[in-house]
């Protein structure tokens, strides 16, 4: 039995998701009987209920195709796909600052001399 | 075996399937819970648990008389001195590595590629394409990954690695009691003189709950 690929099955049914939405809405629900030193199964299975929590929003949001859920490779390639857009995105938007910033220094330059 | 019969014995092996599936996925629905995974082996019940504090620092007492061991054996090699005498004898490790760089980035952009159809919605043969493709570079990354981690399978790091699963799983392993769960081995060298397949099953579990991500 492959523990990690049964966990990540777990993680992406409606019922792990349910109790996911509200542990994560009420403070004194656990998900676990220990509440720290969390084992590697646990960190496991925590990283997947966000990882399906998150691909269930975009197909809500009609963001992607509910397809992507064929398939743990369709999920894991749209997550890389997401995931880099996103860093292009703020690459492309601090470009911008940057521009931005230097224009209006370009702008404000103080005349010297003039008193 | 006539139609009707093939058919209802596929029925069943779904069914059994299915049944497989449920058993197991509840199973592991239990190690997470409490971080202890309970099993049966030739009629005794034991359990493997996550380490506590004692248990860690013990593991790191061994581990380091271990290191002591290793470092002054002249027949075991630092993986950099290691690299360097296949070097010589003309196997390159660093190709290797490099090899395996490249087939990730390969990946790296298939799946990016693949995401990027999906999200956009393209058609199931464009898809099945770059699955095919995605499955050839992982079989491909899967081969010189085993090439390369059996060449370096003597060294002192790799060395002391596998002990430390040995003594991670002999930590972590309990036998049932009298109704209570208690060490199942007094020793280290009891533990690994003990049937192979206990030993198998012990250092999957205990690797699965305690090693870090």
């Amino acid at each position: 039995m492959n523990i990690e690929q049964k966990l990540r099955q777990l993680s992406k049914t409606t019922q792990h998701q349910n109790v996911f939405s509200v542990v994560k809405e009420v403070t004194n629900l656990k998900l676990f009987k220990n509440s720290r030193d969390l084992s590697r199964l646990q960190q496991f299975y925590i990283s997947y209920l966000y990882f399906y929590h998150d691909i269930y929003m975009d197909i809500e949001l009609k963001k992607v195709n509910p397809k992507v859920l064929e398939c743990e490779l369709y999920e894991d390639a749209y997550k890389i796909y997401k995931r880099e857009k996103k860093e292009d995105n703020k690459k492309d938007s601090k470009a911008k600052d940057v521009h931005l910033v230097f224009s209006n220094k370009k702008m404000q330059k103080p005349k010297r001399g003039t008193n | 075996m006539d139609k009707k019969e093939m058919v209802r014995q596929e029925e069943i092996d779904k069914s059994i399937a299915l049944f497989n599936d449920k058993y197991e996925l509840a199973k592991v629905e239990g190690m997470i819970k409490d971080n202890k995974i309970n099993f049966t082996y030739k009629d005794k019940e034991y359990r493997v648990r996550l380490l506590n504090q004692k248990d860690k620092d013990d593991l790191d007492l061994l581990r380091r008389k271990k290191f002591g061991q290793l470092i002054q054996d002249k027949d075991i090699l630092f993986e950099k001195t290691l690299i360097a005498l296949y070097k010589e004898k003309g196997i390159s490790i660093e190709e290797l590595t490099s090899k395996l760089n490249k087939l990730n980035t390969e990946l790296h952009d298939k799946c990016f590629k693949l995401g990027e159809y999906i999200s956009k919605g393209e058609t199931e043969s464009v898809l099945n394409t770059y699955r095919e493709e995605i499955e050839e570079i992982t079989n491909n990354i899967y081969t010189v990954t085993v090439q390369k981690s059996h060449l370096l399978e003597f060294s002192l790091e790799k060395q002391l690695e596998h002990f430390t699963i040995k003594i991670l799983s002999y930590l972590s392993l309990e036998v049932k009691a009298d109704e209570k769960y208690v060490k199942a081995f007094d020793t280290l060298e009891k533990f690994l003189v003990e049937d192979e397949e206990l030993v198998e099953q012990t250092v999957s579990y205990a690797v699965s709950l305690n090693y870090k991500l």
